[in-house]
């Protein structure tokens, strides 16, 4: 059951075309927005202005009279209509109470906590119309006194959040041996400490939101209800609808997701927005469209990262990592949610002794509710987090210790004949070689030719600096099983159909290969369907999971197919099963010319088709690691920081689509490096406004200054938990920048002269920050107030 | 209601706009060419950018009636029938697209700059798609790309 040509030019490990792209460079692909339905409406959401504030009275009177308007509903009748509120929190408090937190509803009724929380929606027959009847709904706010900085929120008399949490505490987790930590650190040679604002971000899927929903009344779908958004979980969406709408079944609710334009974990599970939409369609039979502007995507989209941390760890003298100490407060806005706390609290630290073999931690992090947005997932959510703690700890150990920063970390590396590995949070590694990688990583960015091209810049007027990381991550969510059906069509498609979801990744070219390596046919006979709860249900797509589990689903389903298709042939060709042999798209008769097509088979069969459905299920999460290392340029006469070398190796174990992994980890690190240097969602402190609502405020990263990228793959050490051994690749790029760029700043910074000091910046990296720190030699006070 | 006529991808348009329609919203909308999009509505992000007389503009930026009379090309109008333009190849070439939800905008820009400038340095290609976001590329590619199709287009004309 093999077929080498087919496999050879488009099967696992080739670099493709992918499938995906004729249809996006000719403009024809069809993200949500770009369908139009019959007799559609148009919904707008009126957002609060005020951070925190009750809601008094809403007049709809005039705007309902306006022309075009269909329909307002304000949070008191969504309220009135039964539509439930959100989840809450299912992490304890640190003092032992349940998880405290307001509860969320789709429009906020009697009290809004965040600038930009939803209060009302507008349906009308045009966009234009909708807008000017939502600047005619008056809603009149008692303004209360707001606050968005965890620390702030912590101080005696803060405005609570919640009657639950007067501390605005919302929950809080402990790891690790406290004692036996404070013991390693008193008795240890050395300690280093580090305090770090992991800054707010906002993930920016460069293509906002979009909802459309619809009850149709005929037609296969009629009564049900239909929604169609920008989504990596359409599953989960189809849930959150049925949660919250009275009247709503899972069998009444076909949830749709087509191109989507990026995600970066921000298009994962349901919004309020999707249950106003969903509710607006379901009560007025009629075609709801929403796109969202830039502004409500900064404002209502789930932010990311945002936690203030000490790290410390405690070192033998010869570099020996005893304990790692972390404690952290993580902002988690104006409503908690599961995945949102769980970030922070449980899946950073899971990653936080990352490579290194450090038998003791002691890790306590609170989660704070403010009057800010909701946080939730982006890229990495929590293990870039961690791995930065750990990355500027390591940098600052080997400072300290006058060692290369290279050196110390090999000096604690795990070792691959202690895998599997089960590290100080009990989390187990499968499998593993970091100081191989380090040691690739080292030689593709030519570590030791560093000091030549130190001089190099300094001759050109310009400081330089190189950083490194070397780091892993664990990926999957935690959900490890998948199912695949696979259709051989008459017409001569073999249709691969799963709940997992394409968001821009390439994960239908990468499961396309996947199929070519079982049927030997070329890649133009695979179909991908994906975003249907009709066709396929599961957890979706986020913590990049979808090749380890999904992909190996499609491997076993084309496998169940053929031989359940050699059944078939056997009957057809009136030969015993164990005679027919299966290459590249047709079944033979050993030793006879007798044989029939793959698709000629299928079209004999009711219905013109083979089916097959399988699943698998991986024994673990995936642990991808890599080594990264930047080199950056500043200019001292602005402070501006330039990244000019930027090395990855990096092991994914397997690969299947080597030029998809690459535009992942390239991709990836750009976004790392602009936590390090230039993003941060701000607010003022005293009215909790969003300062940074617009791409002229938040400076995401641009085609400029983004040269000399190598990116290198070991794929010598394969997963052993899956069948394809496989590593998720997703967010490894992410993970690693960040870290290499601050530490190659620092070194730069060090150099010129500031010694350790310079350990004080805080992210991102601004031009304005390093220049204070050469020139003035000034430092924004550290972040951590506990 | 003002009447507008202009060209756009080589078909004659005779339409009537209200004075305030950006012709974005035309084009996506009467005219159904859905694949110039909207990203941020602040002209940052570059996903609605099209030619207008050959020169790159952001379409959420104009009004439609500014096109009066115009040449736009959209998109849908870069590949010569069946024949993919050399960016378009390039971009599927060089995996310079990911989700490609910017890749439009960028096309277009990049169309422009090759335009102008046939053999542009990976410094001026960086300075040309400076008002094109991309969240998913790191852009590294998208830069591989242009050079790859001005390779191709001097070799088409050689």
């Amino acid at each position: 059951m093999n077929a080498p040509m087919e496999a050879q030019r488009f099967g696992s490990g080739q670099s493709v075309r992918r499938i995906e792209d004729p249809a996006l460079v000719t403009g024809q692909g069809r993200y949500t927005d770009d369908e139009t339905l019959p007799g559609q409406t148009h919904l707008v959401f009126l957002r609060s202005p005020y951070a925190h504030a009750d809601i008094t009275g809403i007049d709809v009177t005039d705007a309902l009279a306006m022309p075009g308007v269909v329909a307002i509903y304000t949070g008191a009748d969504l309220a009135a209509a039964g539509v439930r509120p959100m989840a809450g929190v299912p992490f304890p408090r640190p003092d032992g109470q349940p998880g405290a937190t307001a509860l969320r509803r789709a429009l906020a009724d009697g009290r809004v906590r965040f600038v930009g929380e939803a209060v009302a929606v507008v349906v009308a027959d045009s966009i234009d119309q909708a807008r000017a009847a939502a600047d005619a709904v008056v809603v009149d706010y008692n303004q209360l006194p707001a606050v968005v900085n965890a620390f702030d929120a912590m101080a005696p008399g803060a405005p609570a959040l919640c009657d639950a949490a007067p501390d605005n505490i919302s929950a809080g987790m402990s790891h690790g041996d406290a004692a036996a930590t404070a013991a390693a650190f008193a008795a240890a040679a050395y300690t280093v400490s580090v305090d770090v604002d992991n800054q707010r971000l906002a993930p920016s899927p460069i293509e906002p939101r979009a909802v459309s929903a619809r009850v149709p009344a005929s037609g296969p779908d009629a009564g049900r209800l239909v929604v169609r958004l920008s989504s990596q979980m359409p599953t989960a969406v189809r849930g959150g609808l049925v949660d919250a709408i009275p009247g709503l079944t899972p069998e009444a609710v076909r949830v749709l997701v087509g191109d989507v334009g990026g995600g970066f974990g921000m298009k994962t599970g349901i919004y309020p927005e999707d249950i106003a939409i969903g509710f607006a369609a379901w009560t007025l039979k009629r075609p709801v469209k929403w796109r969202a502007d830039r502004v409500d995507e900064f404002l209502g989209a789930v932010h990311g990262r945002d936690v203030v941390s000490r790290a410390e760890l405690a070192l033998d003298a010869d570099g020996r990592v005893l304990a790692l100490r972390v404690k952290g407060y993580a902002n988690v806005g104006a409503y908690g949610t599961a995945t949102g706390i769980a970030i922070q609290v449980l899946i950073g630290p899971w990653v936080s002794t990352s490579v290194y073999d450090i038998p003791l931690v002691d890790e306590q992090f609170i989660a704070v509710l403010t009057n800010t947005t909701p946080t939730g997932a982006y890229r990495g959510a929590g293990r870039p987090e961690a791995i930065y703690l750990t990355e500027r700890l390591m940098d600052a150990a080997a400072r300290k210790l006058r060692m290369d920063p290279a050196e110390l970390r090999r000096r604690n590396m795990i070792g691959p004949e202690q895998m599997p590995y089960k590290n100080a949070m009990g989390q187990v590694y499968d499998s593993g070689a970091f100081a191989q990688i380090l040691d690739q990583g080292l030689a593709l960015a030519d570590w030791t030719g560093f000091a030549a091209r130190r001089a190099a810049s300094e001759a050109a007027g310009k400081l330089r600096g190189r950083g490194i990381a070397t780091f892993l991550e664990w990926t999957g969510g935690n959900a490890l099983t998948e199912t695949v059906t696979v259709n051989v069509t008459a017409d001569g498609y073999i249709e691969l159909g799963s709940a997992t979801q394409a968001m821009g990744q390439g994960i239908a070219t990468s499961y396309a290969q996947l199929a070519v390596d079982v049927f030997g046919v070329p890649i133009d006979r695979i179909r991908v369907l994906q975003g249907d709860t009709d066709r396929a249900n599961g957890f979706g797509s986020a913590g990049s999971r979808s090749l380890f589990t999904g992909g190996s689903a499609v491997s076993v389903a084309s496998k169940k197919t053929v031989e359940d298709a050699k059944t078939l042939a056997a009957e057809a060709l009136e030969a015993p099963a164990a005679d027919i042999e299966y290459l590249a798209g047709r079944f033979n008769v050993a030793g006879t010319d007798l044989g029939i097509g793959l698709f000629e088979l299928a079209a004999r069969q009711v219905g013109g088709r083979i089916t097959a459905t399988d699943g698998a299920t991986a024994g673990g999460p995936t642990w991808p690691n890599g080594c990264h290392v930047c080199e950056v340029e500043i200019d001292p006469a602005t402070g501006e920081v330039a990244v000019v070398a930027y090395a990855s190796v990096n092991d994914i174990g397997r690969v299947v689509s080597p030029t998809i992994v690459e535009g992942q980890i390239e991709g990836g690190a750009v976004q790392g490096i602009g936590q390090a240097l230039c993003e941060r969602v701000a607010y003022d402190r005293e009215t909790g406004q969003l300062q940074s609502a617009s791409f002229m405020d938040y400076a995401l990263p641009h085609a400029d200054g983004f040269l000399g990228f190598k990116t290198a793959f070991d794929t010598s050490i394969p997963c052993k938990t899956n069948t394809l051994g496989v590593k998720g690749v997703g967010e490894l790029g992410t993970i690693g920048a960040t870290p290499a760029v601050v530490n190659a700043v620092i070194d730069a910074l060090d150099h010129a002269g500031l010694g350790a000091a310079a350990e004080a910046i805080q992210m991102p990296v601004t031009a304005e920050r390093v220049w204070r720190a050469l020139h003035l030699k000034q430092f924004d006070p550290s972040p951590y107030q506990a | 209601m003002i009447p507008l006529k202009f060209e756009v991808n080589g078909h004659a348009v005779a339409t009537e706009v209200a004075p305030s329609t950006l012709l974005i919203d035309l084009l996506r909308g009467p005219l159904a060419l859905t694949g110039t999009h909207a990203g941020c509505d602040t002209a940052q992000c570059g996903a609605c950018t099209v030619l207008v007389n050959g020169a790159s503009v952001k379409s959420c930026s104009l009004l439609a009636l500014q096109a009066q009379g115009a040449k736009v090309t959209t998109v849908e109008g870069l590949a010569q029938g069946d024949a993919l333009h050399p960016l378009q190849q390039a971009f599927m070439d060089c995996h310079g697209l990911q989700c490609g939800f910017c890749t439009p905008g960028m096309l277009m820009s990049s169309a422009c700059l090759l335009a102008t400038n046939p053999r542009p340095s990976e410094a001026e290609i960086q300075h040309a798609l400076e008002g094109n976001l991309c969240r998913c590329t790191g852009y590294v590619k998208i830069v591989a790309a242009v050079q790859q199709a001005s390779v191709a287009m001097a070799g088409a004309h050689a």
